[in-house]
Formats: structure tokens, sequence, C-alpha cells
């Protein structure tokens, strides 16, 4: 029984790539290089445990900020004061927080 | 926002004719009371770019308020004998079995055991997934425990003896391959009682415990298989008890052989036979796996029906959930007048200073006699099953590189998150990590219902919406019902359309739309990644499905070597291409790639400008490119899509009208298009990446036309229905409906 190794995606994000952070900034939903295609993997493929996600306050308008928790049965853990009008927006903030819980680095606040 | 699951409930029947009874089953943890109306859905999408919510009342006996209560769910699949014989005034015991534990150290769990208040036996697991047998009298209790616990996915030999002779419990373990770091062989004495306490009024319950309450009625549930269950009035010695549990038919006549479950036996029931002299047959209850490889499957064959006694075993599972047994809170009989379709009761109440506007969903089928409409949209009920409250994007690791985005999780995903009671679809894994085989309709559903998520039926809405806006009549006619009554489902329609994603079929659904298609039908495929899976309906129990998942396919999970086939029917399961019926072969396209980071739209090829399919594109210039809008993706051809192939059996007559292969990076190939392995086989750079539009005559002058992309009916609402998606499903959807026969297409034989 072939199961998916949460560990599977190995890359390495070099952290002095500001500029595949821009370009995730420029357009979130792509085409992206080959390298932030690689990041982007490295980012999206972990144990869902612990994976921030969005939640849909008004469909298509407003969603917040959660977290899904390690185990089956617990409740989604949720940032009601994290909440987005914009998809874009809210890619924006959570690939700003893997990239500091991956390369241990802050992306500076200006990115222009 | 909207709270839509503050009451929950499921109808029985789902599918309901004009005139029958149907019932709606409630429960509510938090409200007294809701307001209730049945509604006639005509867009289940709340997306504000699309239609958004629209349903219509047709009035009904029971609209007005319904007193709600709490009814609660108890998962967890075990065997009963309510009133096992034998047992009382024993002095000794045994128990043997073949176990393969798949969560060990996850909680106390049964194998067997007779429980009643504070006196009874288990056999089982502790806490730490250990092999324990414990005896209490109300007074006393001896237990034994092993020293070490099982192995995960590991046959092993168990065995438990008490000896009121000696006054011992004996505990035996021996691990079928005990080499290289498996072995947890061993055998631990403890003293017992003198005598086996007498339970009377107890039930004997394999894979639970009874805790003699009516909510939770059992516990310390099993996940794991069982295979050969055997009970003794004697105290038997290792080599004895192992070979009673050996023999798969043990010798007959032994007055002693209190129990001998051969789960070989009637596979496709809810009973497991007792082959011993007593004949103490177990009910099955929420359906845990049958037709599994027992400890002596050995890989000559993968069909139980070849060698059933290979397949002793169940496989149980402490989440198994198939009916929560819920009362009716309300009944109705459906008046004769309605028109078939898809149907809700709607509850809507104030909870926390919120909307609550829960649906239960239900289908009409339309009456046996009465008006057809020559249009039929197929409702697929039984990819609705499959999915049905899919945990996918909760548990799944590959979940987000998958979709291309941030997870946004509904309403109902982060109550499902919480409520794993209310059973996953057979997208999920069990919590012991094998998958989910069956789904049924006996539970609520959130995500089959108005303001579920888009995919399936959110999707097939915004077509049945984009019907109504153009005036034009329909039926609704389920995949169960095309399952049960065959092609007398389909023949009353000129024209029948399957929707977004019509992807688990069963032989008998396969077979009805062959046949109609043959006998002159015209059939509108608008989805993708269609006609797929191969499923069985069950025998007996209403909505209810199974699937086996292999090593072939596009698969959340794989199943064990050896488990392929259904245990509702011995067909083997798997993919539709697999067992020589290529989607290509009924419907000219198969599934390819799927696509989630942008859809992409068609351009037309050179058959399109042939003038015997010159009606399809009316009004479409030369040059246009069509779908280049839509709902999921911005496009007409994504989320999954489908090319014609003649080596899988697209027919010499098909015309490839148009296609979308520029898909791009994010069209990764489905694992069955890769035969080896290469780079360039994402969609920037391989052209059998695509969503193909194709015509093709059949016989008696019927014919079909496929879009071959799920995202092709979320384009059809946009700008306001004036689009070329639009229009080209109109186009056909209209000469469709006329009896012209197809004619003059003799040279593209
Ligand atoms: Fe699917």
């Amino acid at each position: 029984m072939l199961v998916n190794d949460p560990q599977a995606a190995h890359y390495k994000i070099d952290p002095s790539r500001i500029n595949l952070a821009r370009e995730f900034r420029a357009a979130p939903k792509g085409p992206h290089s080959d390298e932030l295609q690689r990041v982007l993997h490295r980012m999206r493929w972990s144990a869902p445990g612990g994976r921030y996600v969005l939640v849909a306050l008004e469909p298509g308008r407003r969603w917040m900020l959660a977290r899904i928790p390690p185990t089956r049965g617990t409740p989604i853990e949720t940032f009601p004061n994290r909440v987005f009008t914009d998809l874009a927006e809210a890619e924006w903030h959570v690939f700003r927080l893997r990239w500091r819980e991956l390369t241990g680095d802050d992306l500076p606040d200006d990115l222009a | 926002m909207t709270d839509t699951n503050a009451v929950l409930g499921y109808a029985t029947p789902l599918i309901v004719s004009p005139g029958e009874e149907i019932a709606f089953r409630l429960s509510s943890a938090v409200l007294g009371r809701a307001e209730a109306r049945i509604v006639r859905v005509r867009c289940a999408d709340p997306d504000p770019a699309g239609p958004g919510i629209r349903v219509a009342a047709p009035g009904s006996a029971i609209d007005g308020t319904v007193p709600l209560r709490h009814q609660p769910i108890h998962p967890g699949s075990f065997g009963i004998v309510a009133d096992p014989q034998g047992l009382d005034g024993l002095a000794s015991l045994s128990v043997g079995v073949f176990l393969w534990p798949t969560t060990p150290g996850s909680g106390e769990q049964t194998i067997l055991s007779r429980w009643s208040g504070a006196a009874g036996w288990r056999f089982g697991l502790d806490g730490q997934g250990r092999l324990c047998f414990e005896v209490a009298d109300g007074a006393r209790r001896w237990i034994v425990t092993a020293s070490r616990p099982l192995l995960e996915r590991e046959w092993v030999f168990v065995g438990a003896v008490l000896d009121g002779a000696s006054a011992t419990l004996t505990l035996i373990q021996r691990s079928l391959d005990p080499q290289a770091g498996r072995d947890r062989s061993e055998t631990i004495t403890a003293s017992g009682p003198a005598r086996l306490p007498d339970t009377p009024s107890a039930p004997l319950l394999l894979a639970a415990t009874s805790t003699g309450r009516d909510s939770p009625p059992t516990d310390r549930h099993l996940d794991g298989k069982l295979d050969r269950p055997r009970l003794h009035a004697v105290a038997l010695d290792e080599a004895p008890l192992r070979a009673l549990v050996e023999a798969v038919v043990p010798a007959p006549g032994d007055p002693d052989l209190l129990a001998a479950w051969d789960f070989s036996r009637g596979i496709p029931t809810d009973v497991a036979e007792d082959v011993g002299p007593r004949r103490q047959h177990a009910t099955l209850h929420q359906l845990p796996a049958r037709a599994m490889t027992g400890a002596n499957w050995d890989g000559r064959t993968q069909s139980w029906r070849e060698a059933p006694w290979l397949y002793g075993a169940i496989h149980f599972h402490a989440d198994d959930m198939a009916d929560c047994g819920w009362t009716p809170d309300l009944t109705l009989t459906i008046p004769t007048v309605w028109r078939s379709g898809y149907y809700s009761l709607e509850l809507t109440a104030e909870h926390r200073g919120e909307r609550v506007e829960s649906h239960v969903p239900f289908f009409i089928r339309p009456a046996r006699d009465g008006h057809r409409e020559p249009l039929a949209v197929v409702a697929s009920t039984a990819t609705y099953l499959a999915y049905a409250n899919s945990a996918l994007r909760l548990d799944q690791v590959h979940a987000e590189a998958m979709l291309e985005g941030l997870i946004v999780l509904s309403r109902d995903d982060v109550y499902l998150q919480a409520h794993r009671e209310l059973g996953l679809s057979t997208y999920d894994t069990h919590a012991d990590g094998s998958g989910w085989c069956t789904s049924t309709a006996a539970r609520p559903i959130l995500n089959m219902r108005p303001r579920g998520n888009v995919f399936n039926y959110g999707a097939d809405s915004l077509l049945l919406d984009w019907l109504e806006t153009e005036g034009i009549g329909f039926d609704v006619v389920t995949d169960e019902d095309i399952h049960r009554q065959g092609l007398s489902a389909l023949a009353p329609y000129r024209c029948v359309i399957t929707a977004s994603h019509p992807e688990y079929v069963s032989k008998e659904m396969l077979d009805a739309f062959d046949a109609y298609q043959r006998g002159g039908g015209r059939h509108m495929y608008l989805g993708g990644n269609g006609f797929y899976w191969r499923i069985a309906f069950h025998p007996t129990r209403p909505h209810t499905i199974e699937i086996r998942r292999g090593a072939v396919g596009l698969r959340t999970w794989e199943g064990e070597p050896g488990e392929g086939c259904l245990a509702f029917t011995g067909e083997p399961s798997g993919l539709w291409r697999a067992n020589g019926r290529a989607p290509q072969r009924l419907v000219g396209v198969g599934f390819d790639a799927q696509v989630f980071d942008r859809s992409g739209w068609y351009h037309r090829l050179p058959d399109s400008f042939d003038p015997r399919v010159a009606f399809i594109f009316e009004g479409v210039g030369a040059e246009e490119r069509i779908g280049d809008f839509g709902l999921r993706g911005g496009g007409a051809a994504g989320i999954e899509v489908d090319r014609a192939d003649a080596t899988l059996g697209s027919p010499p007559a098909l015309m490839l009208l148009a296609t979308c292969d520029r898909l791009g990076y994010g069209g990764i190939p489905a694992p069955e298009e890769l035969r080896t392995l290469h780079r360039g086989f994402t969609g920037d750079q391989n052209a059998r990446v695509r969503a193909d539009m194709t015509f093709f005559p059949t016989a008696k002058g019927g014919a079909v036309f496929t879009t071959g992309s799920i995202a092709w009916v979320s384009a059809l609402p946009h700008n306001g229905g004036a689009n070329n998606v639009a229009r080209i499903t109109g186009n056909v959807l209209r000469r469709f409906l006329d009896p012209a026969p197809f004619k003059g297409f003799e040279d593209r034989a």
C-alpha cells in the first residue's frame, strides 16, 4: 500500500532569492518560473497537520486564515483577526509565513 | 456568514417517485426547531460570480416549523450474535483467530467479547497494542496481557484460553512471518477464575464490546482484519486451537465447537456465517469491508469468486459508518404533479446571531407513466456518493500541491474536520490508513446539496440553471435508476446529458448508456474524467456503492494486493480502461490529465468545418477562442480533461471538432497515461494533455457529443449566458432533440 510521504518535498529554498518572492507577489496564480514552481511545491507539500488554509466566511468574498490540526476530529484552528477580502493577499500572507518557517528569514516588508 | 450545519439530516429514500413517501431524519445538537420547506434546486452554487443560489418552493404539506432533537451517530463496524447459545455454565473457553491489526496502540480494541455490566470477557488489545484477555465476574477481574505490542499490518495467530480446572488464563500469539524483526510470538499464562462467568443476557460481539447502554451501544472497536474466528468450550492447547483456526471447514460433529465463523461465505451480505454445529451467525453492522485477503492468501488469484477460502477476512474499522439509524422527523408523500429533479428539504433558523440554512437533498424521478420531457439530465448520484463527505482537502498530503493554491475550506469542511462520525468518502482513508471502499446515503452528506462544495453537485446545478434560463424542459434521471432499470431509464429520451463529472459507473450503467447510444439515442457528455472507475451498487441496500482502487489510476489511496474485486458482486473494480471498456469506446474521449492552476480554451480543428457538423458552430467564428472564460479556472477546459485516442477505443467515425491542447505546466497527465518515465510530460510540452471536443454518429441515427472537461458547464453562466460555450451547448442540444436521424457519415467508417 503506497502512501504519500509528507517529507518527500526536499527542495532547498535559497533565502537570498528575494526575486522569487517578488515574482509570486506579482502573480500568485502564475504562470511561474521553474525556480518559483519548486519553491511553491516545497511550501505546499507537507503533512496536513499544521497546514495553513482559508475558511470561506462569504463564498467568493471573505476568507479567514486557519490551520489544520494534526489529528482528525479536533477543530480547525482559526485566526479571526486575519480576514482577507482578496485571495491574492491571503496567498501572499501565507507565502511570507512559510518563507520564514523554511528559511529562517523574514521577507522584507517592501518588495518593490 | 451562513451556518450550514447547525441542523443536519438525510432523506430515505434518497431517490423517490411521485406518489411515494419520503422520510426526513434530522438532528441538531443546538437548535430546538427550524423552519422547513421543500425546494426544487435550480442553482446550488453560492459563488457570487455565478447565478448564486436559486431554488423554487412548490409548497408542501410539511412546510412549516419542525421541532428538532439530537440524534447521535455511533461509528464503528462489528458483528453481533444477539442471543448466543452454549456460553453459560462453562468451566473453560478457547478463542482463536488470525489477526491483522492496523492501529495497535491507538486505544483498547476488541477481537471477540461477551460483556454485561461488570461481568463477562473480552479478548482484544490493550491501549498499548498488546494482546490481552480479560475476564470479570462482577466481583473480581482477571487479565493476562502480552509483553510486547503487536506489529501493524502483520498477520499473527492469536489465542485466548480460560482453563477452569487450573484456574488460569493463557494468551498465545504466533507471528506468521517471524523473521527479520517481525517475531512477536509468545505464550503467557496468568491466574484466572475457576469457571467462565455467566452473562445470560449479553450478546456476543466480534470486533467491539457491548457497553450495555443505548449511547454508545458498543465501544473498543477493532481496526484491522479478522480471519476464521473460532470459539470452543474446552481449554485447548496451542496445536489443536491452531488447527481449528487453520481449517477452513472444521471437522463436523464437535459438540464443544461453539462457533466457527467463515467470513468467505455470503460475502455480499451482512451475515457472518458460523459453519460450526450451533450455526451462530453474526449480523454485521456499519458495513465492514469483506472480500479481504485472509492470512492464507498466496497471490494465486485476485478474485474471491475463484478461491473464496483465501478471502476469509473481514476488515473492521472503528470509524466505519454506513447507517446513522436516525428516526424520521418528517414524512411527505410526494405530490404526483411534481416534476423530476434535484430537490431539498431546506431548514432555516437563527443560531448565535447567524442565519442557519441547511439542506437535506433528495431526487425525484419521473413518474412512471407520466409526461416525459424529450431531454434527460443524469444526476451523477454514484459520483456524488463516491465523493460524499470528502475530507481530501483536510487529510491528504498532496491536496494543496494538486490544487495549486491555498485550500479554501467551506463551513461544512470545518464541521467535517471535527465530526468524523459522519463517515468519509471513497477518496479518503480510514483512521487506520486503509481506503474507504463503500459509501452510503443513510447519513448526512455535506457536499451533495445547495451551498455544498462546488465540485459535482454544485457544478451540475449550473447546467440545470442554464436549461431553466433557456426554457428547455428536462427530466432528471439518477445513476442509481440507470443501474437498476438499465436501458428503460434512458430509452424514453431523445437526448441524454451526462454533466460535469460522471466518473463512477457500474457495469449495468455502462451497458445502459451503450444500449441507449446503439438504439439511436443522443448523448451529450459535457464533463471530464467520466466513465472512469468501475463500481457496484449493493444488491439490496439502497444508495450504497463500492469501489476498489488498486495500483492503477488516479488514486487517493491504494488498496492491498488481491483486494481488487468488489464484495458486493465479485466483479473486478478499478478503471474501466483496465476492464476492457475505456471511456473512449463509449463517449469518444477519456481522462488524460488534471489541471488546477488555470483552465484553457478550445480552438477549432478542420473537422469542425465539415458541413455535417456546421450546426454545432453556428454563430461561432473560425478563429474564435471557445471558452476563454468560466467559473472554474477562468476557462471551459480544465480541472480534469479527456482526449480522444483510437488505440483506446475512440471510433473511426469520430470527428475531432476542437481542442484545448495548450494547458501549460499545470496540466499533469493521469498516472495510466505514462508507460515509461521521462521528462516533458506536462501540458506545456505534451500534446496528450488536452481536452477534446468531439462528435460521432452512432447506430440508428444517434450521435454523441463531448467536451472532455469538468470546467465546461461552469462556463455556461458567463456574461449572462451570452457566450460561445452556451451557444455550442445550445446548438448541439437543439439538434440532438430533433428526431431527424443523423445520416451520411458512411465515409467516416
Ligand atoms: Fe473525480
